[in-house]
This record gives structure tokens, sequence and C-alpha cells, in this order.
């Protein structure tokens, strides 16, 4: 006993890294316990690179990222929730439903998401940015990551499941297949987390008109 | 001019009634004796002949002696008067040119020169003189028509500069700008350090202006006229100092500076010899004046400089530009220009126009917006680069030119204590440069923020708008009354007919309907009229949709959103 407190404070030190735990790192929680129990630090990172692979569009990976967002954009000094490229349109009505502060949300448009999505992680003016990118090297995923931690911002990038096959060097890399009542989670790749997968169910109400 | 020296000591007590003017303080002590008339006949040294340390007045001059005023240890002004003999050639970029080069003008049906550089002066060219007789000092004579618009605009430049010293600037038509700076000394360290310190701004707008300071604007300026770099900060030196220097840096009428010179008087310390009636009399109660204001016996406000309220400059390079580079290159002094012009003001500007003008083609036009008011020069070049970048010129680029949008006045504000995003710091400087940043590379149009607009059919249900109207917090938090599951994240621009087989809507195979139906039916008053039943259906691969068929015929379904 009187060796193992000093030894759990000398390992709270931040200079500390262990395999599982990744030292503390600022998170935000994902809102599914079930998740956040595998993820480094019990949730997205505040500051790092996530890719999402997804088998199709639309298939609830953006669902699985609204409590996060909602808490980022709700805080009293948040800064920019980014939209970089997005497919279509984001629905304002349902991101209001959803919790999210709109007057946070921005939608940028372009043709060369990886800049703006680089510009919107490095600024420092977001908390978060999303980017759907047709493709990214693994340089450019470097950089992104780089930009993340110079700007303190969480990125996520979404791309097709096949990217699977690529090293990256993001931080998170998680697959999403659709599920019965949600969304199957496969982390890939977690600095210090937990891998295997996860199925997550969308809340009663929502899973009540799914089924 | 012994018939003057005679009649000296006596006239003074007769002060013309406007000679004293009602607010001049009240004398303090006695006036001075009346000196002996011996006195008056003491050499003055000749016109520019004595140094001017050298000459020390071992009494008053006669204009001073009825009612001085009383003696201020310190002054309660000091001005520094600039004045730009070369301004013809400094407008015209011509300080240095290897060759000599003279700039003329037409006056009364001939070019005469108006201002020459070191080379021809050095030959014997002077400002006056015909261009035919400069011609024949200097065949090689290269001349200028003279631009005074140009000159005019290098003068506000200055004057621009001149604000960055003092608040209290004026111009002197035509070469002329005064600035009072008692206040500011302190911060340039003393009157030699600011001197030194203007200069130096002048030189880097292109002009080498000649300065003096003294206590009375008058002064300071004919001191700058007359070349004399004249720096006095007591009051009691002033006329001592003064008395030295041609009575021509005055620039009275020639009639009058002819007469006096007629009767020997050529500096301004004979000047101030002469009794004041019989000055008034003979010269002019205008040149009396004159003196007076020079002295310091009657004030002399002066109007201060209002600077514009719109910032607007153009440079026209020595050659033609093709490069973005090169544009930018041309740009920075402008830009730096723009950023004393605001910081003068303490304003910034959300809005700047770029024109870039060719020889043929109608000219480019670039406007730099901004997110929020910026006064710096940095920040708007950064801009500036991204848009250009993106440019295409038809043409090589002659003149380029900036514009501002109307001035915002700038809030300062603190630093935060954390930086972005540490410990939930917010973003402060860094939202606006980012969002400026992806405007400047990718249109206006495309960064925008999502507001939400009550109305039922759902392609009205929202708008986009500039993203630093929709930054402002809590503008309409309200969250629609429908639960969260009830619509889509995503929405589909325009709607997307599906096909139908057997009855059932297909979408990459066929689809299930899970949800709904729903009834929106609204609209019919502005011609957007919906009337349809929206289902939640889920496709073979599991994506839910969110469908809906027309009511009215042929019944079509259309896929409207996806839940992502």
């Amino acid at each position: 006993m009187s060796v193992e407190v000093p030894l759990a404070r000398l390992l709270e030190h931040p200079a500390i890294w262990r395999g599982r735990s990744a030292a503390r790192i600022a998170t935000v929680s994902t809102g599914f316990p079930a998740l956040d129990e595998r993820l480094p630090g019990h949730g997205w990172p505040r500051a790092g690179l996530v890719e999402i692979l997804i088998a199709r569009f639309g298939i609830g990976e953006l669902r699985l990222l609204m409590p996060a967002l909602t808490t980022l954009t709700g805080r009293t000094a948040a800064r920019w929730c980014a939209w970089i490229a997005p497919p279509l349109e984001p629905f304002a009505p349902a991101l209001a439903a959803h919790g999210l502060a709109l007057e946070r949300v921005l939608v940028v448009r372009t043709d060369t998401p990886l800049w703006a999505f680089e510009q919107a992680l490095g600024s420092g003016a977001c908390d978060a940015a999303l980017a759907w990118a047709r493709r990214a090297h693994l340089r450019d995923i470097r950089r992104l990551q780089l930009a993340t931690e110079r700007g303190r911002t969480l990125g996520i990038l979404f791309r097709a499941l096949r990217a699977a096959r690529d090293s990256s060097c993001a931080a998170l890399r998680l697959a999403l297949e659709p599920a019965p009542h949600g969304v199957r989670v496969t982390l890939l790749k977690s600095r210090g987390g937990l891998r295997g997968s996860v199925e997550l169910s969308w809340p009663p109400a929502v899973a009540a008109r799914g089924s | 001019m012994s018939q003057l020296h005679g009649i000296t000591h006596d006239l003074f007590a007769e002060l013309r009634p406007e000679s004293t003017p009602a607010h001049e303080p009240p004398p303090l002590h006695a006036p001075v004796p009346v000196p002996e008339p011996a006195l008056a006949r003491e050499p003055v040294p000749a016109q520019g002949s004595a140094p001017v340390q050298a000459f020390v007045p071992r009494r008053a001059p006669a204009v001073l002696r009825g009612r001085r005023p009383a003696p201020h240890p310190q002054p309660r002004e000091l001005w520094v008067g600039a004045c730009l003999h070369d301004l013809p050639l400094e407008a015209l970029g011509l300080g240095r040119s290897p060759r000599p080069v003279a700039v003329v003008e037409l006056r009364d049906r001939v070019q005469c020169v108006v201002a020459a550089d070191e080379h021809a002066r050095r030959h014997g060219v002077r400002p006056g003189m015909g261009l035919a007789a400069a011609m024949a000092l200097v065949p090689v004579l290269e001349t200028r028509p003279r631009d005074i618009r140009r000159e005019r605009r290098l003068l506000e430049r200055l004057a621009h500069c001149a604000l960055g010293f003092t608040p209290r600037v004026s111009f002197v038509p035509e070469d002329g700008l005064l600035l009072e700076v008692k206040g500011s000394l302190h911060l340039f360290g003393g009157a030699e350090g600011l001197c030194r310190a203007f200069a130096d701004a002048c030189a880097g707008a292109g002009a080498r202006p000649c300065l003096a300071l003294a206590p009375t604007p008058l002064a300071a300026l004919t001191a700058a006229r007359a070349g004399c770099p004249l720096v006095v900060t007591d009051p009691a030196q002033l006329v001592g100092r003064l008395a030295p220097l041609p009575l021509s840096a005055l620039r009275w009428p020639e009639d009058v500076l002819e007469r006096l010179s007629r009767m020997g008087v050529r500096t301004i310390g004979q000047a101030l010899r002469l009794p004041r009636e019989g000055f008034a009399r003979r010269f002019g109660t205008a040149q009396l004046d004159a003196l007076d204001r020079l002295t310091g016996r009657r004030p002399d406000p002066r109007t201060d400089f209002r600077p514009r309220e719109r910032f607007h400059a153009r440079r026209e390079p020595a050659y033609e530009l093709e490069h973005h580079d090169a544009i930018l290159e041309t740009l920075a002094p402008l830009l730096r220009d723009l950023e004393r012009f605001l910081q003068a003001r303490q304003c910034g500007i959300t809005q700047l126009e770029c024109l870039l003008h060719h020889r043929h083609a109608p000219a480019t036009r670039c406007v730099l917006a901004c997110a929020a008011p910026t006064a710096s020069a940095q920040r708007i070049e950064a801009l500036l680069e991204e848009r250009l970048a993106r440019l295409t010129l038809p043409e090589p680029v002659r003149v380029c030119e900036l514009r501002s949008g109307p001035l915002v006045p700038l809030a300062l504000s603190s630093d935060s204590l954390w930086q972005s995003g540490e410990h939930g710091g917010g973003a402060n400087g860094e939202s606006p440069a980012f969002i400026e940043r992806l405007r400047a590379r990718l249109g206006d149009e495309a960064v925008y923020g999502l507001r939400l607009f009550g109305a039922h059919r759902p392609e009205m249900a929202w708008r986009s708008v500039a993203p630093d109207e929709a930054g402002v917090r809590g503008a309409d938090a309200q969250r629609p009354p429908w639960p969260a599951f009830r619509r889509p994240l995503w929405l589909l621009p325009v709607p997307q007919r599906l096909t139908e087989r057997e009855g059932r809507p297909h979408h990459h195979g066929p689809l299930r309907l899970v949800g709904g139906p729903e009834r929106i039916e609204t609209g019919w008053w502005d011609g957007g009229e919906v009337t349809r039943d929206y289902y939640v259906a889920v496709d073979v691969r599991g994506v839910r949709l969110w469908i809906f068929r027309e009511r009215s015929p042929p019944h079509a379904w259309f896929l409207h959103g996806v839940f992502g």
C-alpha cells in the first residue's frame, strides 16, 4: 500500500507515457460510453487527427459525432466548427435539434479540401474541423496531423473504407459499418487505446423509428 | 537708413491698437529701457555671411521693445517647419538622377525652370530661369513638365508621415508643412532626435525636406525656407537666432522686398529694428503682422491638416509588370502607407479595392473583404497575395492603385492570457484571419455560416449567412420543435427523383420504409407550393434516407435527405 500510492502518483506525471493510457490527453467525450471506454483518454482527442473510414456515405458517421460537436460548440469560448467540402448541405434545423450551436458552424465549399482543412486545423480558429476528401496521401495526412497539434484542433477526415489498407499517421483511425440499430465501430489504430470493434446503437427514440 | 534709425526710440510707445491683441498677456515687468541711438548703428552681418550661431544680439530689436511679452522659460508651443525646396523634382521621383535634370513650367508663355537638381545647379541653372538660358548653360539638360497634382500628393504623404509624430500638422502651400511637437519631444529624445526621425520618415517617402524648430510656426517655416536648420527651444533666443536670416525667406511680395533691399534691409534682424508705425505705413500692415507672428507677438493659429477618410494611392512603376510577385512588390510601399494612414486614425478597413490598369484592356479589379477591421499591412498583403495568385491578367500591368473602403474605428482589445484552444481559450485574432484567408482564396460565397429560418418547407428552413454575422452568439438559439431524429442531417440541394419498381421506390436497390408518413403541405401563397408525404427509408446497405412522395399526380418518389 505504502509503495503503491507514490507509484500511482508518479504515473500521473504528464511526462510519463504508458502504452495503454498514452499519458493524459485532453479529450471530449464521444457521448457513447461503450466507445469512450476504448478510446485513449476516453474520448475524441481535443487536438489530433481522426480518420473515419466509411463503407458508404450516410451510414451514421455524422450521427456518431453529434454529441461531441454539441459539447464543443456549446462552450462559452467556443471556436468554429468547420465543415470542409461536405458532399451535401448540412441541414441546419437537424443540427440545431441535435443541440449544435449553429452560430459556431462554418461551411466551406472548395475543390481543394485538403488545403482548407489544413488552414482550419492549423489556424487555431476552430475547435473541430470535418473534411470530406476524395484522396489523401500519407504526406498529406502527416501535414494535417501536425496542423491539428499546432492549432489544438480536433480534425476529422472522412475517407472510403478501402483506404484502410494504406498506412496513416493519424492519431486515431476508425472504420464504420452499418449495424441494425446504429453503427459498428472498428478501431483500426489508436495510440494507446484498445483495438477491436464495438457496436453502438442510437438512442431509443431513433432506434424505435428505425425498426 | 539713418533717417529711419533716428526715429527708432520714441515711436514705440504709441502702438497701433490692432497690433496689441486683447488676449496678449499683460507685461510682467517694465519695458526694456530705451537704448541710446548710437547702438542702433551697430553693424549687422550681411546676408548669410556670418554663421548663425555667432550672432548674438546685444539688445532687443526695436519692434519688440514696446510691450514685450513676459519671458517664458518654457515655450507654449514648439513648431517644426519643413520646406521642400526640391518638391517638383521629388514629386516626379527625380531626387537622384544621374543626368542633370530640371522641372519646367509655362509662365507667361515662357518655359521656366521651377526646380533643378544638384547637377544642373552646379552648372548654374537656377529656379526661375528661362528654359533657353538653362539649355545654354547645360546642353544635355533633361527637362520634365511640372506636375502639381503629384506634388500635392507627395506633400500629403509627408503630412501622413508627420501624423506619426504629432496630431497637429498643417499644410503650408505650396511646399511646406508645420508640426506642433511640444508634446512629443520627449518621445523622440529631444528636438534633434525628433527632427532626425522625421527627416528619416520623409526620406522613406522620397523627399528631403529642410527642417527647423522654433517656438512660433512662422519662424520655423521661415528658417526652413531659408535652408537654415535652426533649432530654438527658448523663446528668448528666438529673435536673435532669426535675425541673420534673409528677408526673402518670408516670401513677401517682390516689390516690398525690392523696396526694403534698396533701403539696405536684407535680413530679418534689420527689418525687426525698423519702427513699427513707419513700417506699417510704408510696407503694409500685412508685413508688420507677419513680423509680429514671426516673433510670437501675435498669435498665429494654423488650420490642422485633416486626413482624408478614405485611403487612395497609386503607383506607376517604370516598367510593365507581368508577374504577381512584381505586382505585390509594387504594392508593398502603398500598403505600408495604408498602414500608417490607418494607424494615424486608429482605424481599420474591412474593404480594399486593388485596381490594376493595363495599356488597352479595362482595369482588373480585385476587391478584398476582411471579416474584421484590420490595419495591418502584413495581413492585407497576405490576403492580396492569395487573391492575386487566383487572378488571370489580360495584359501586363502599368499602374497599380489601391482604394480603401470606409474607415472603421478599431476597438483596441487586450490579448488573451491563453493561446487559442489552450485551457479552453477562445479564438480572438485567429478567427477573422482564418476566415479572410479562406475567402481570399476560395471567394466570398464559398465560406458561410448557417442560420435557422422559421418555415416548414425543408429547403426554406435555413439560410446561409456570412460567417461574421453568424458568429454572433445567441443570434437565434431556439431549437426546432420536433425531436432530433425526425430530420436528416444532410439535405440534398434539389430533391432527386427516385425510380419506382412495382410501386416501391428504388435507390441502389429497393428501399424499406421504416418511418412516416409526415405530411408537409404549405407554400401555396408564394408559388413554391409543396404537398409531400415524407418517409424514413433504409436502403439495402443500411443507409437511412429521407424520401417523400408527391401528393399530386403522378405521385413520384423523391430523395430529399440522408440521416448520416
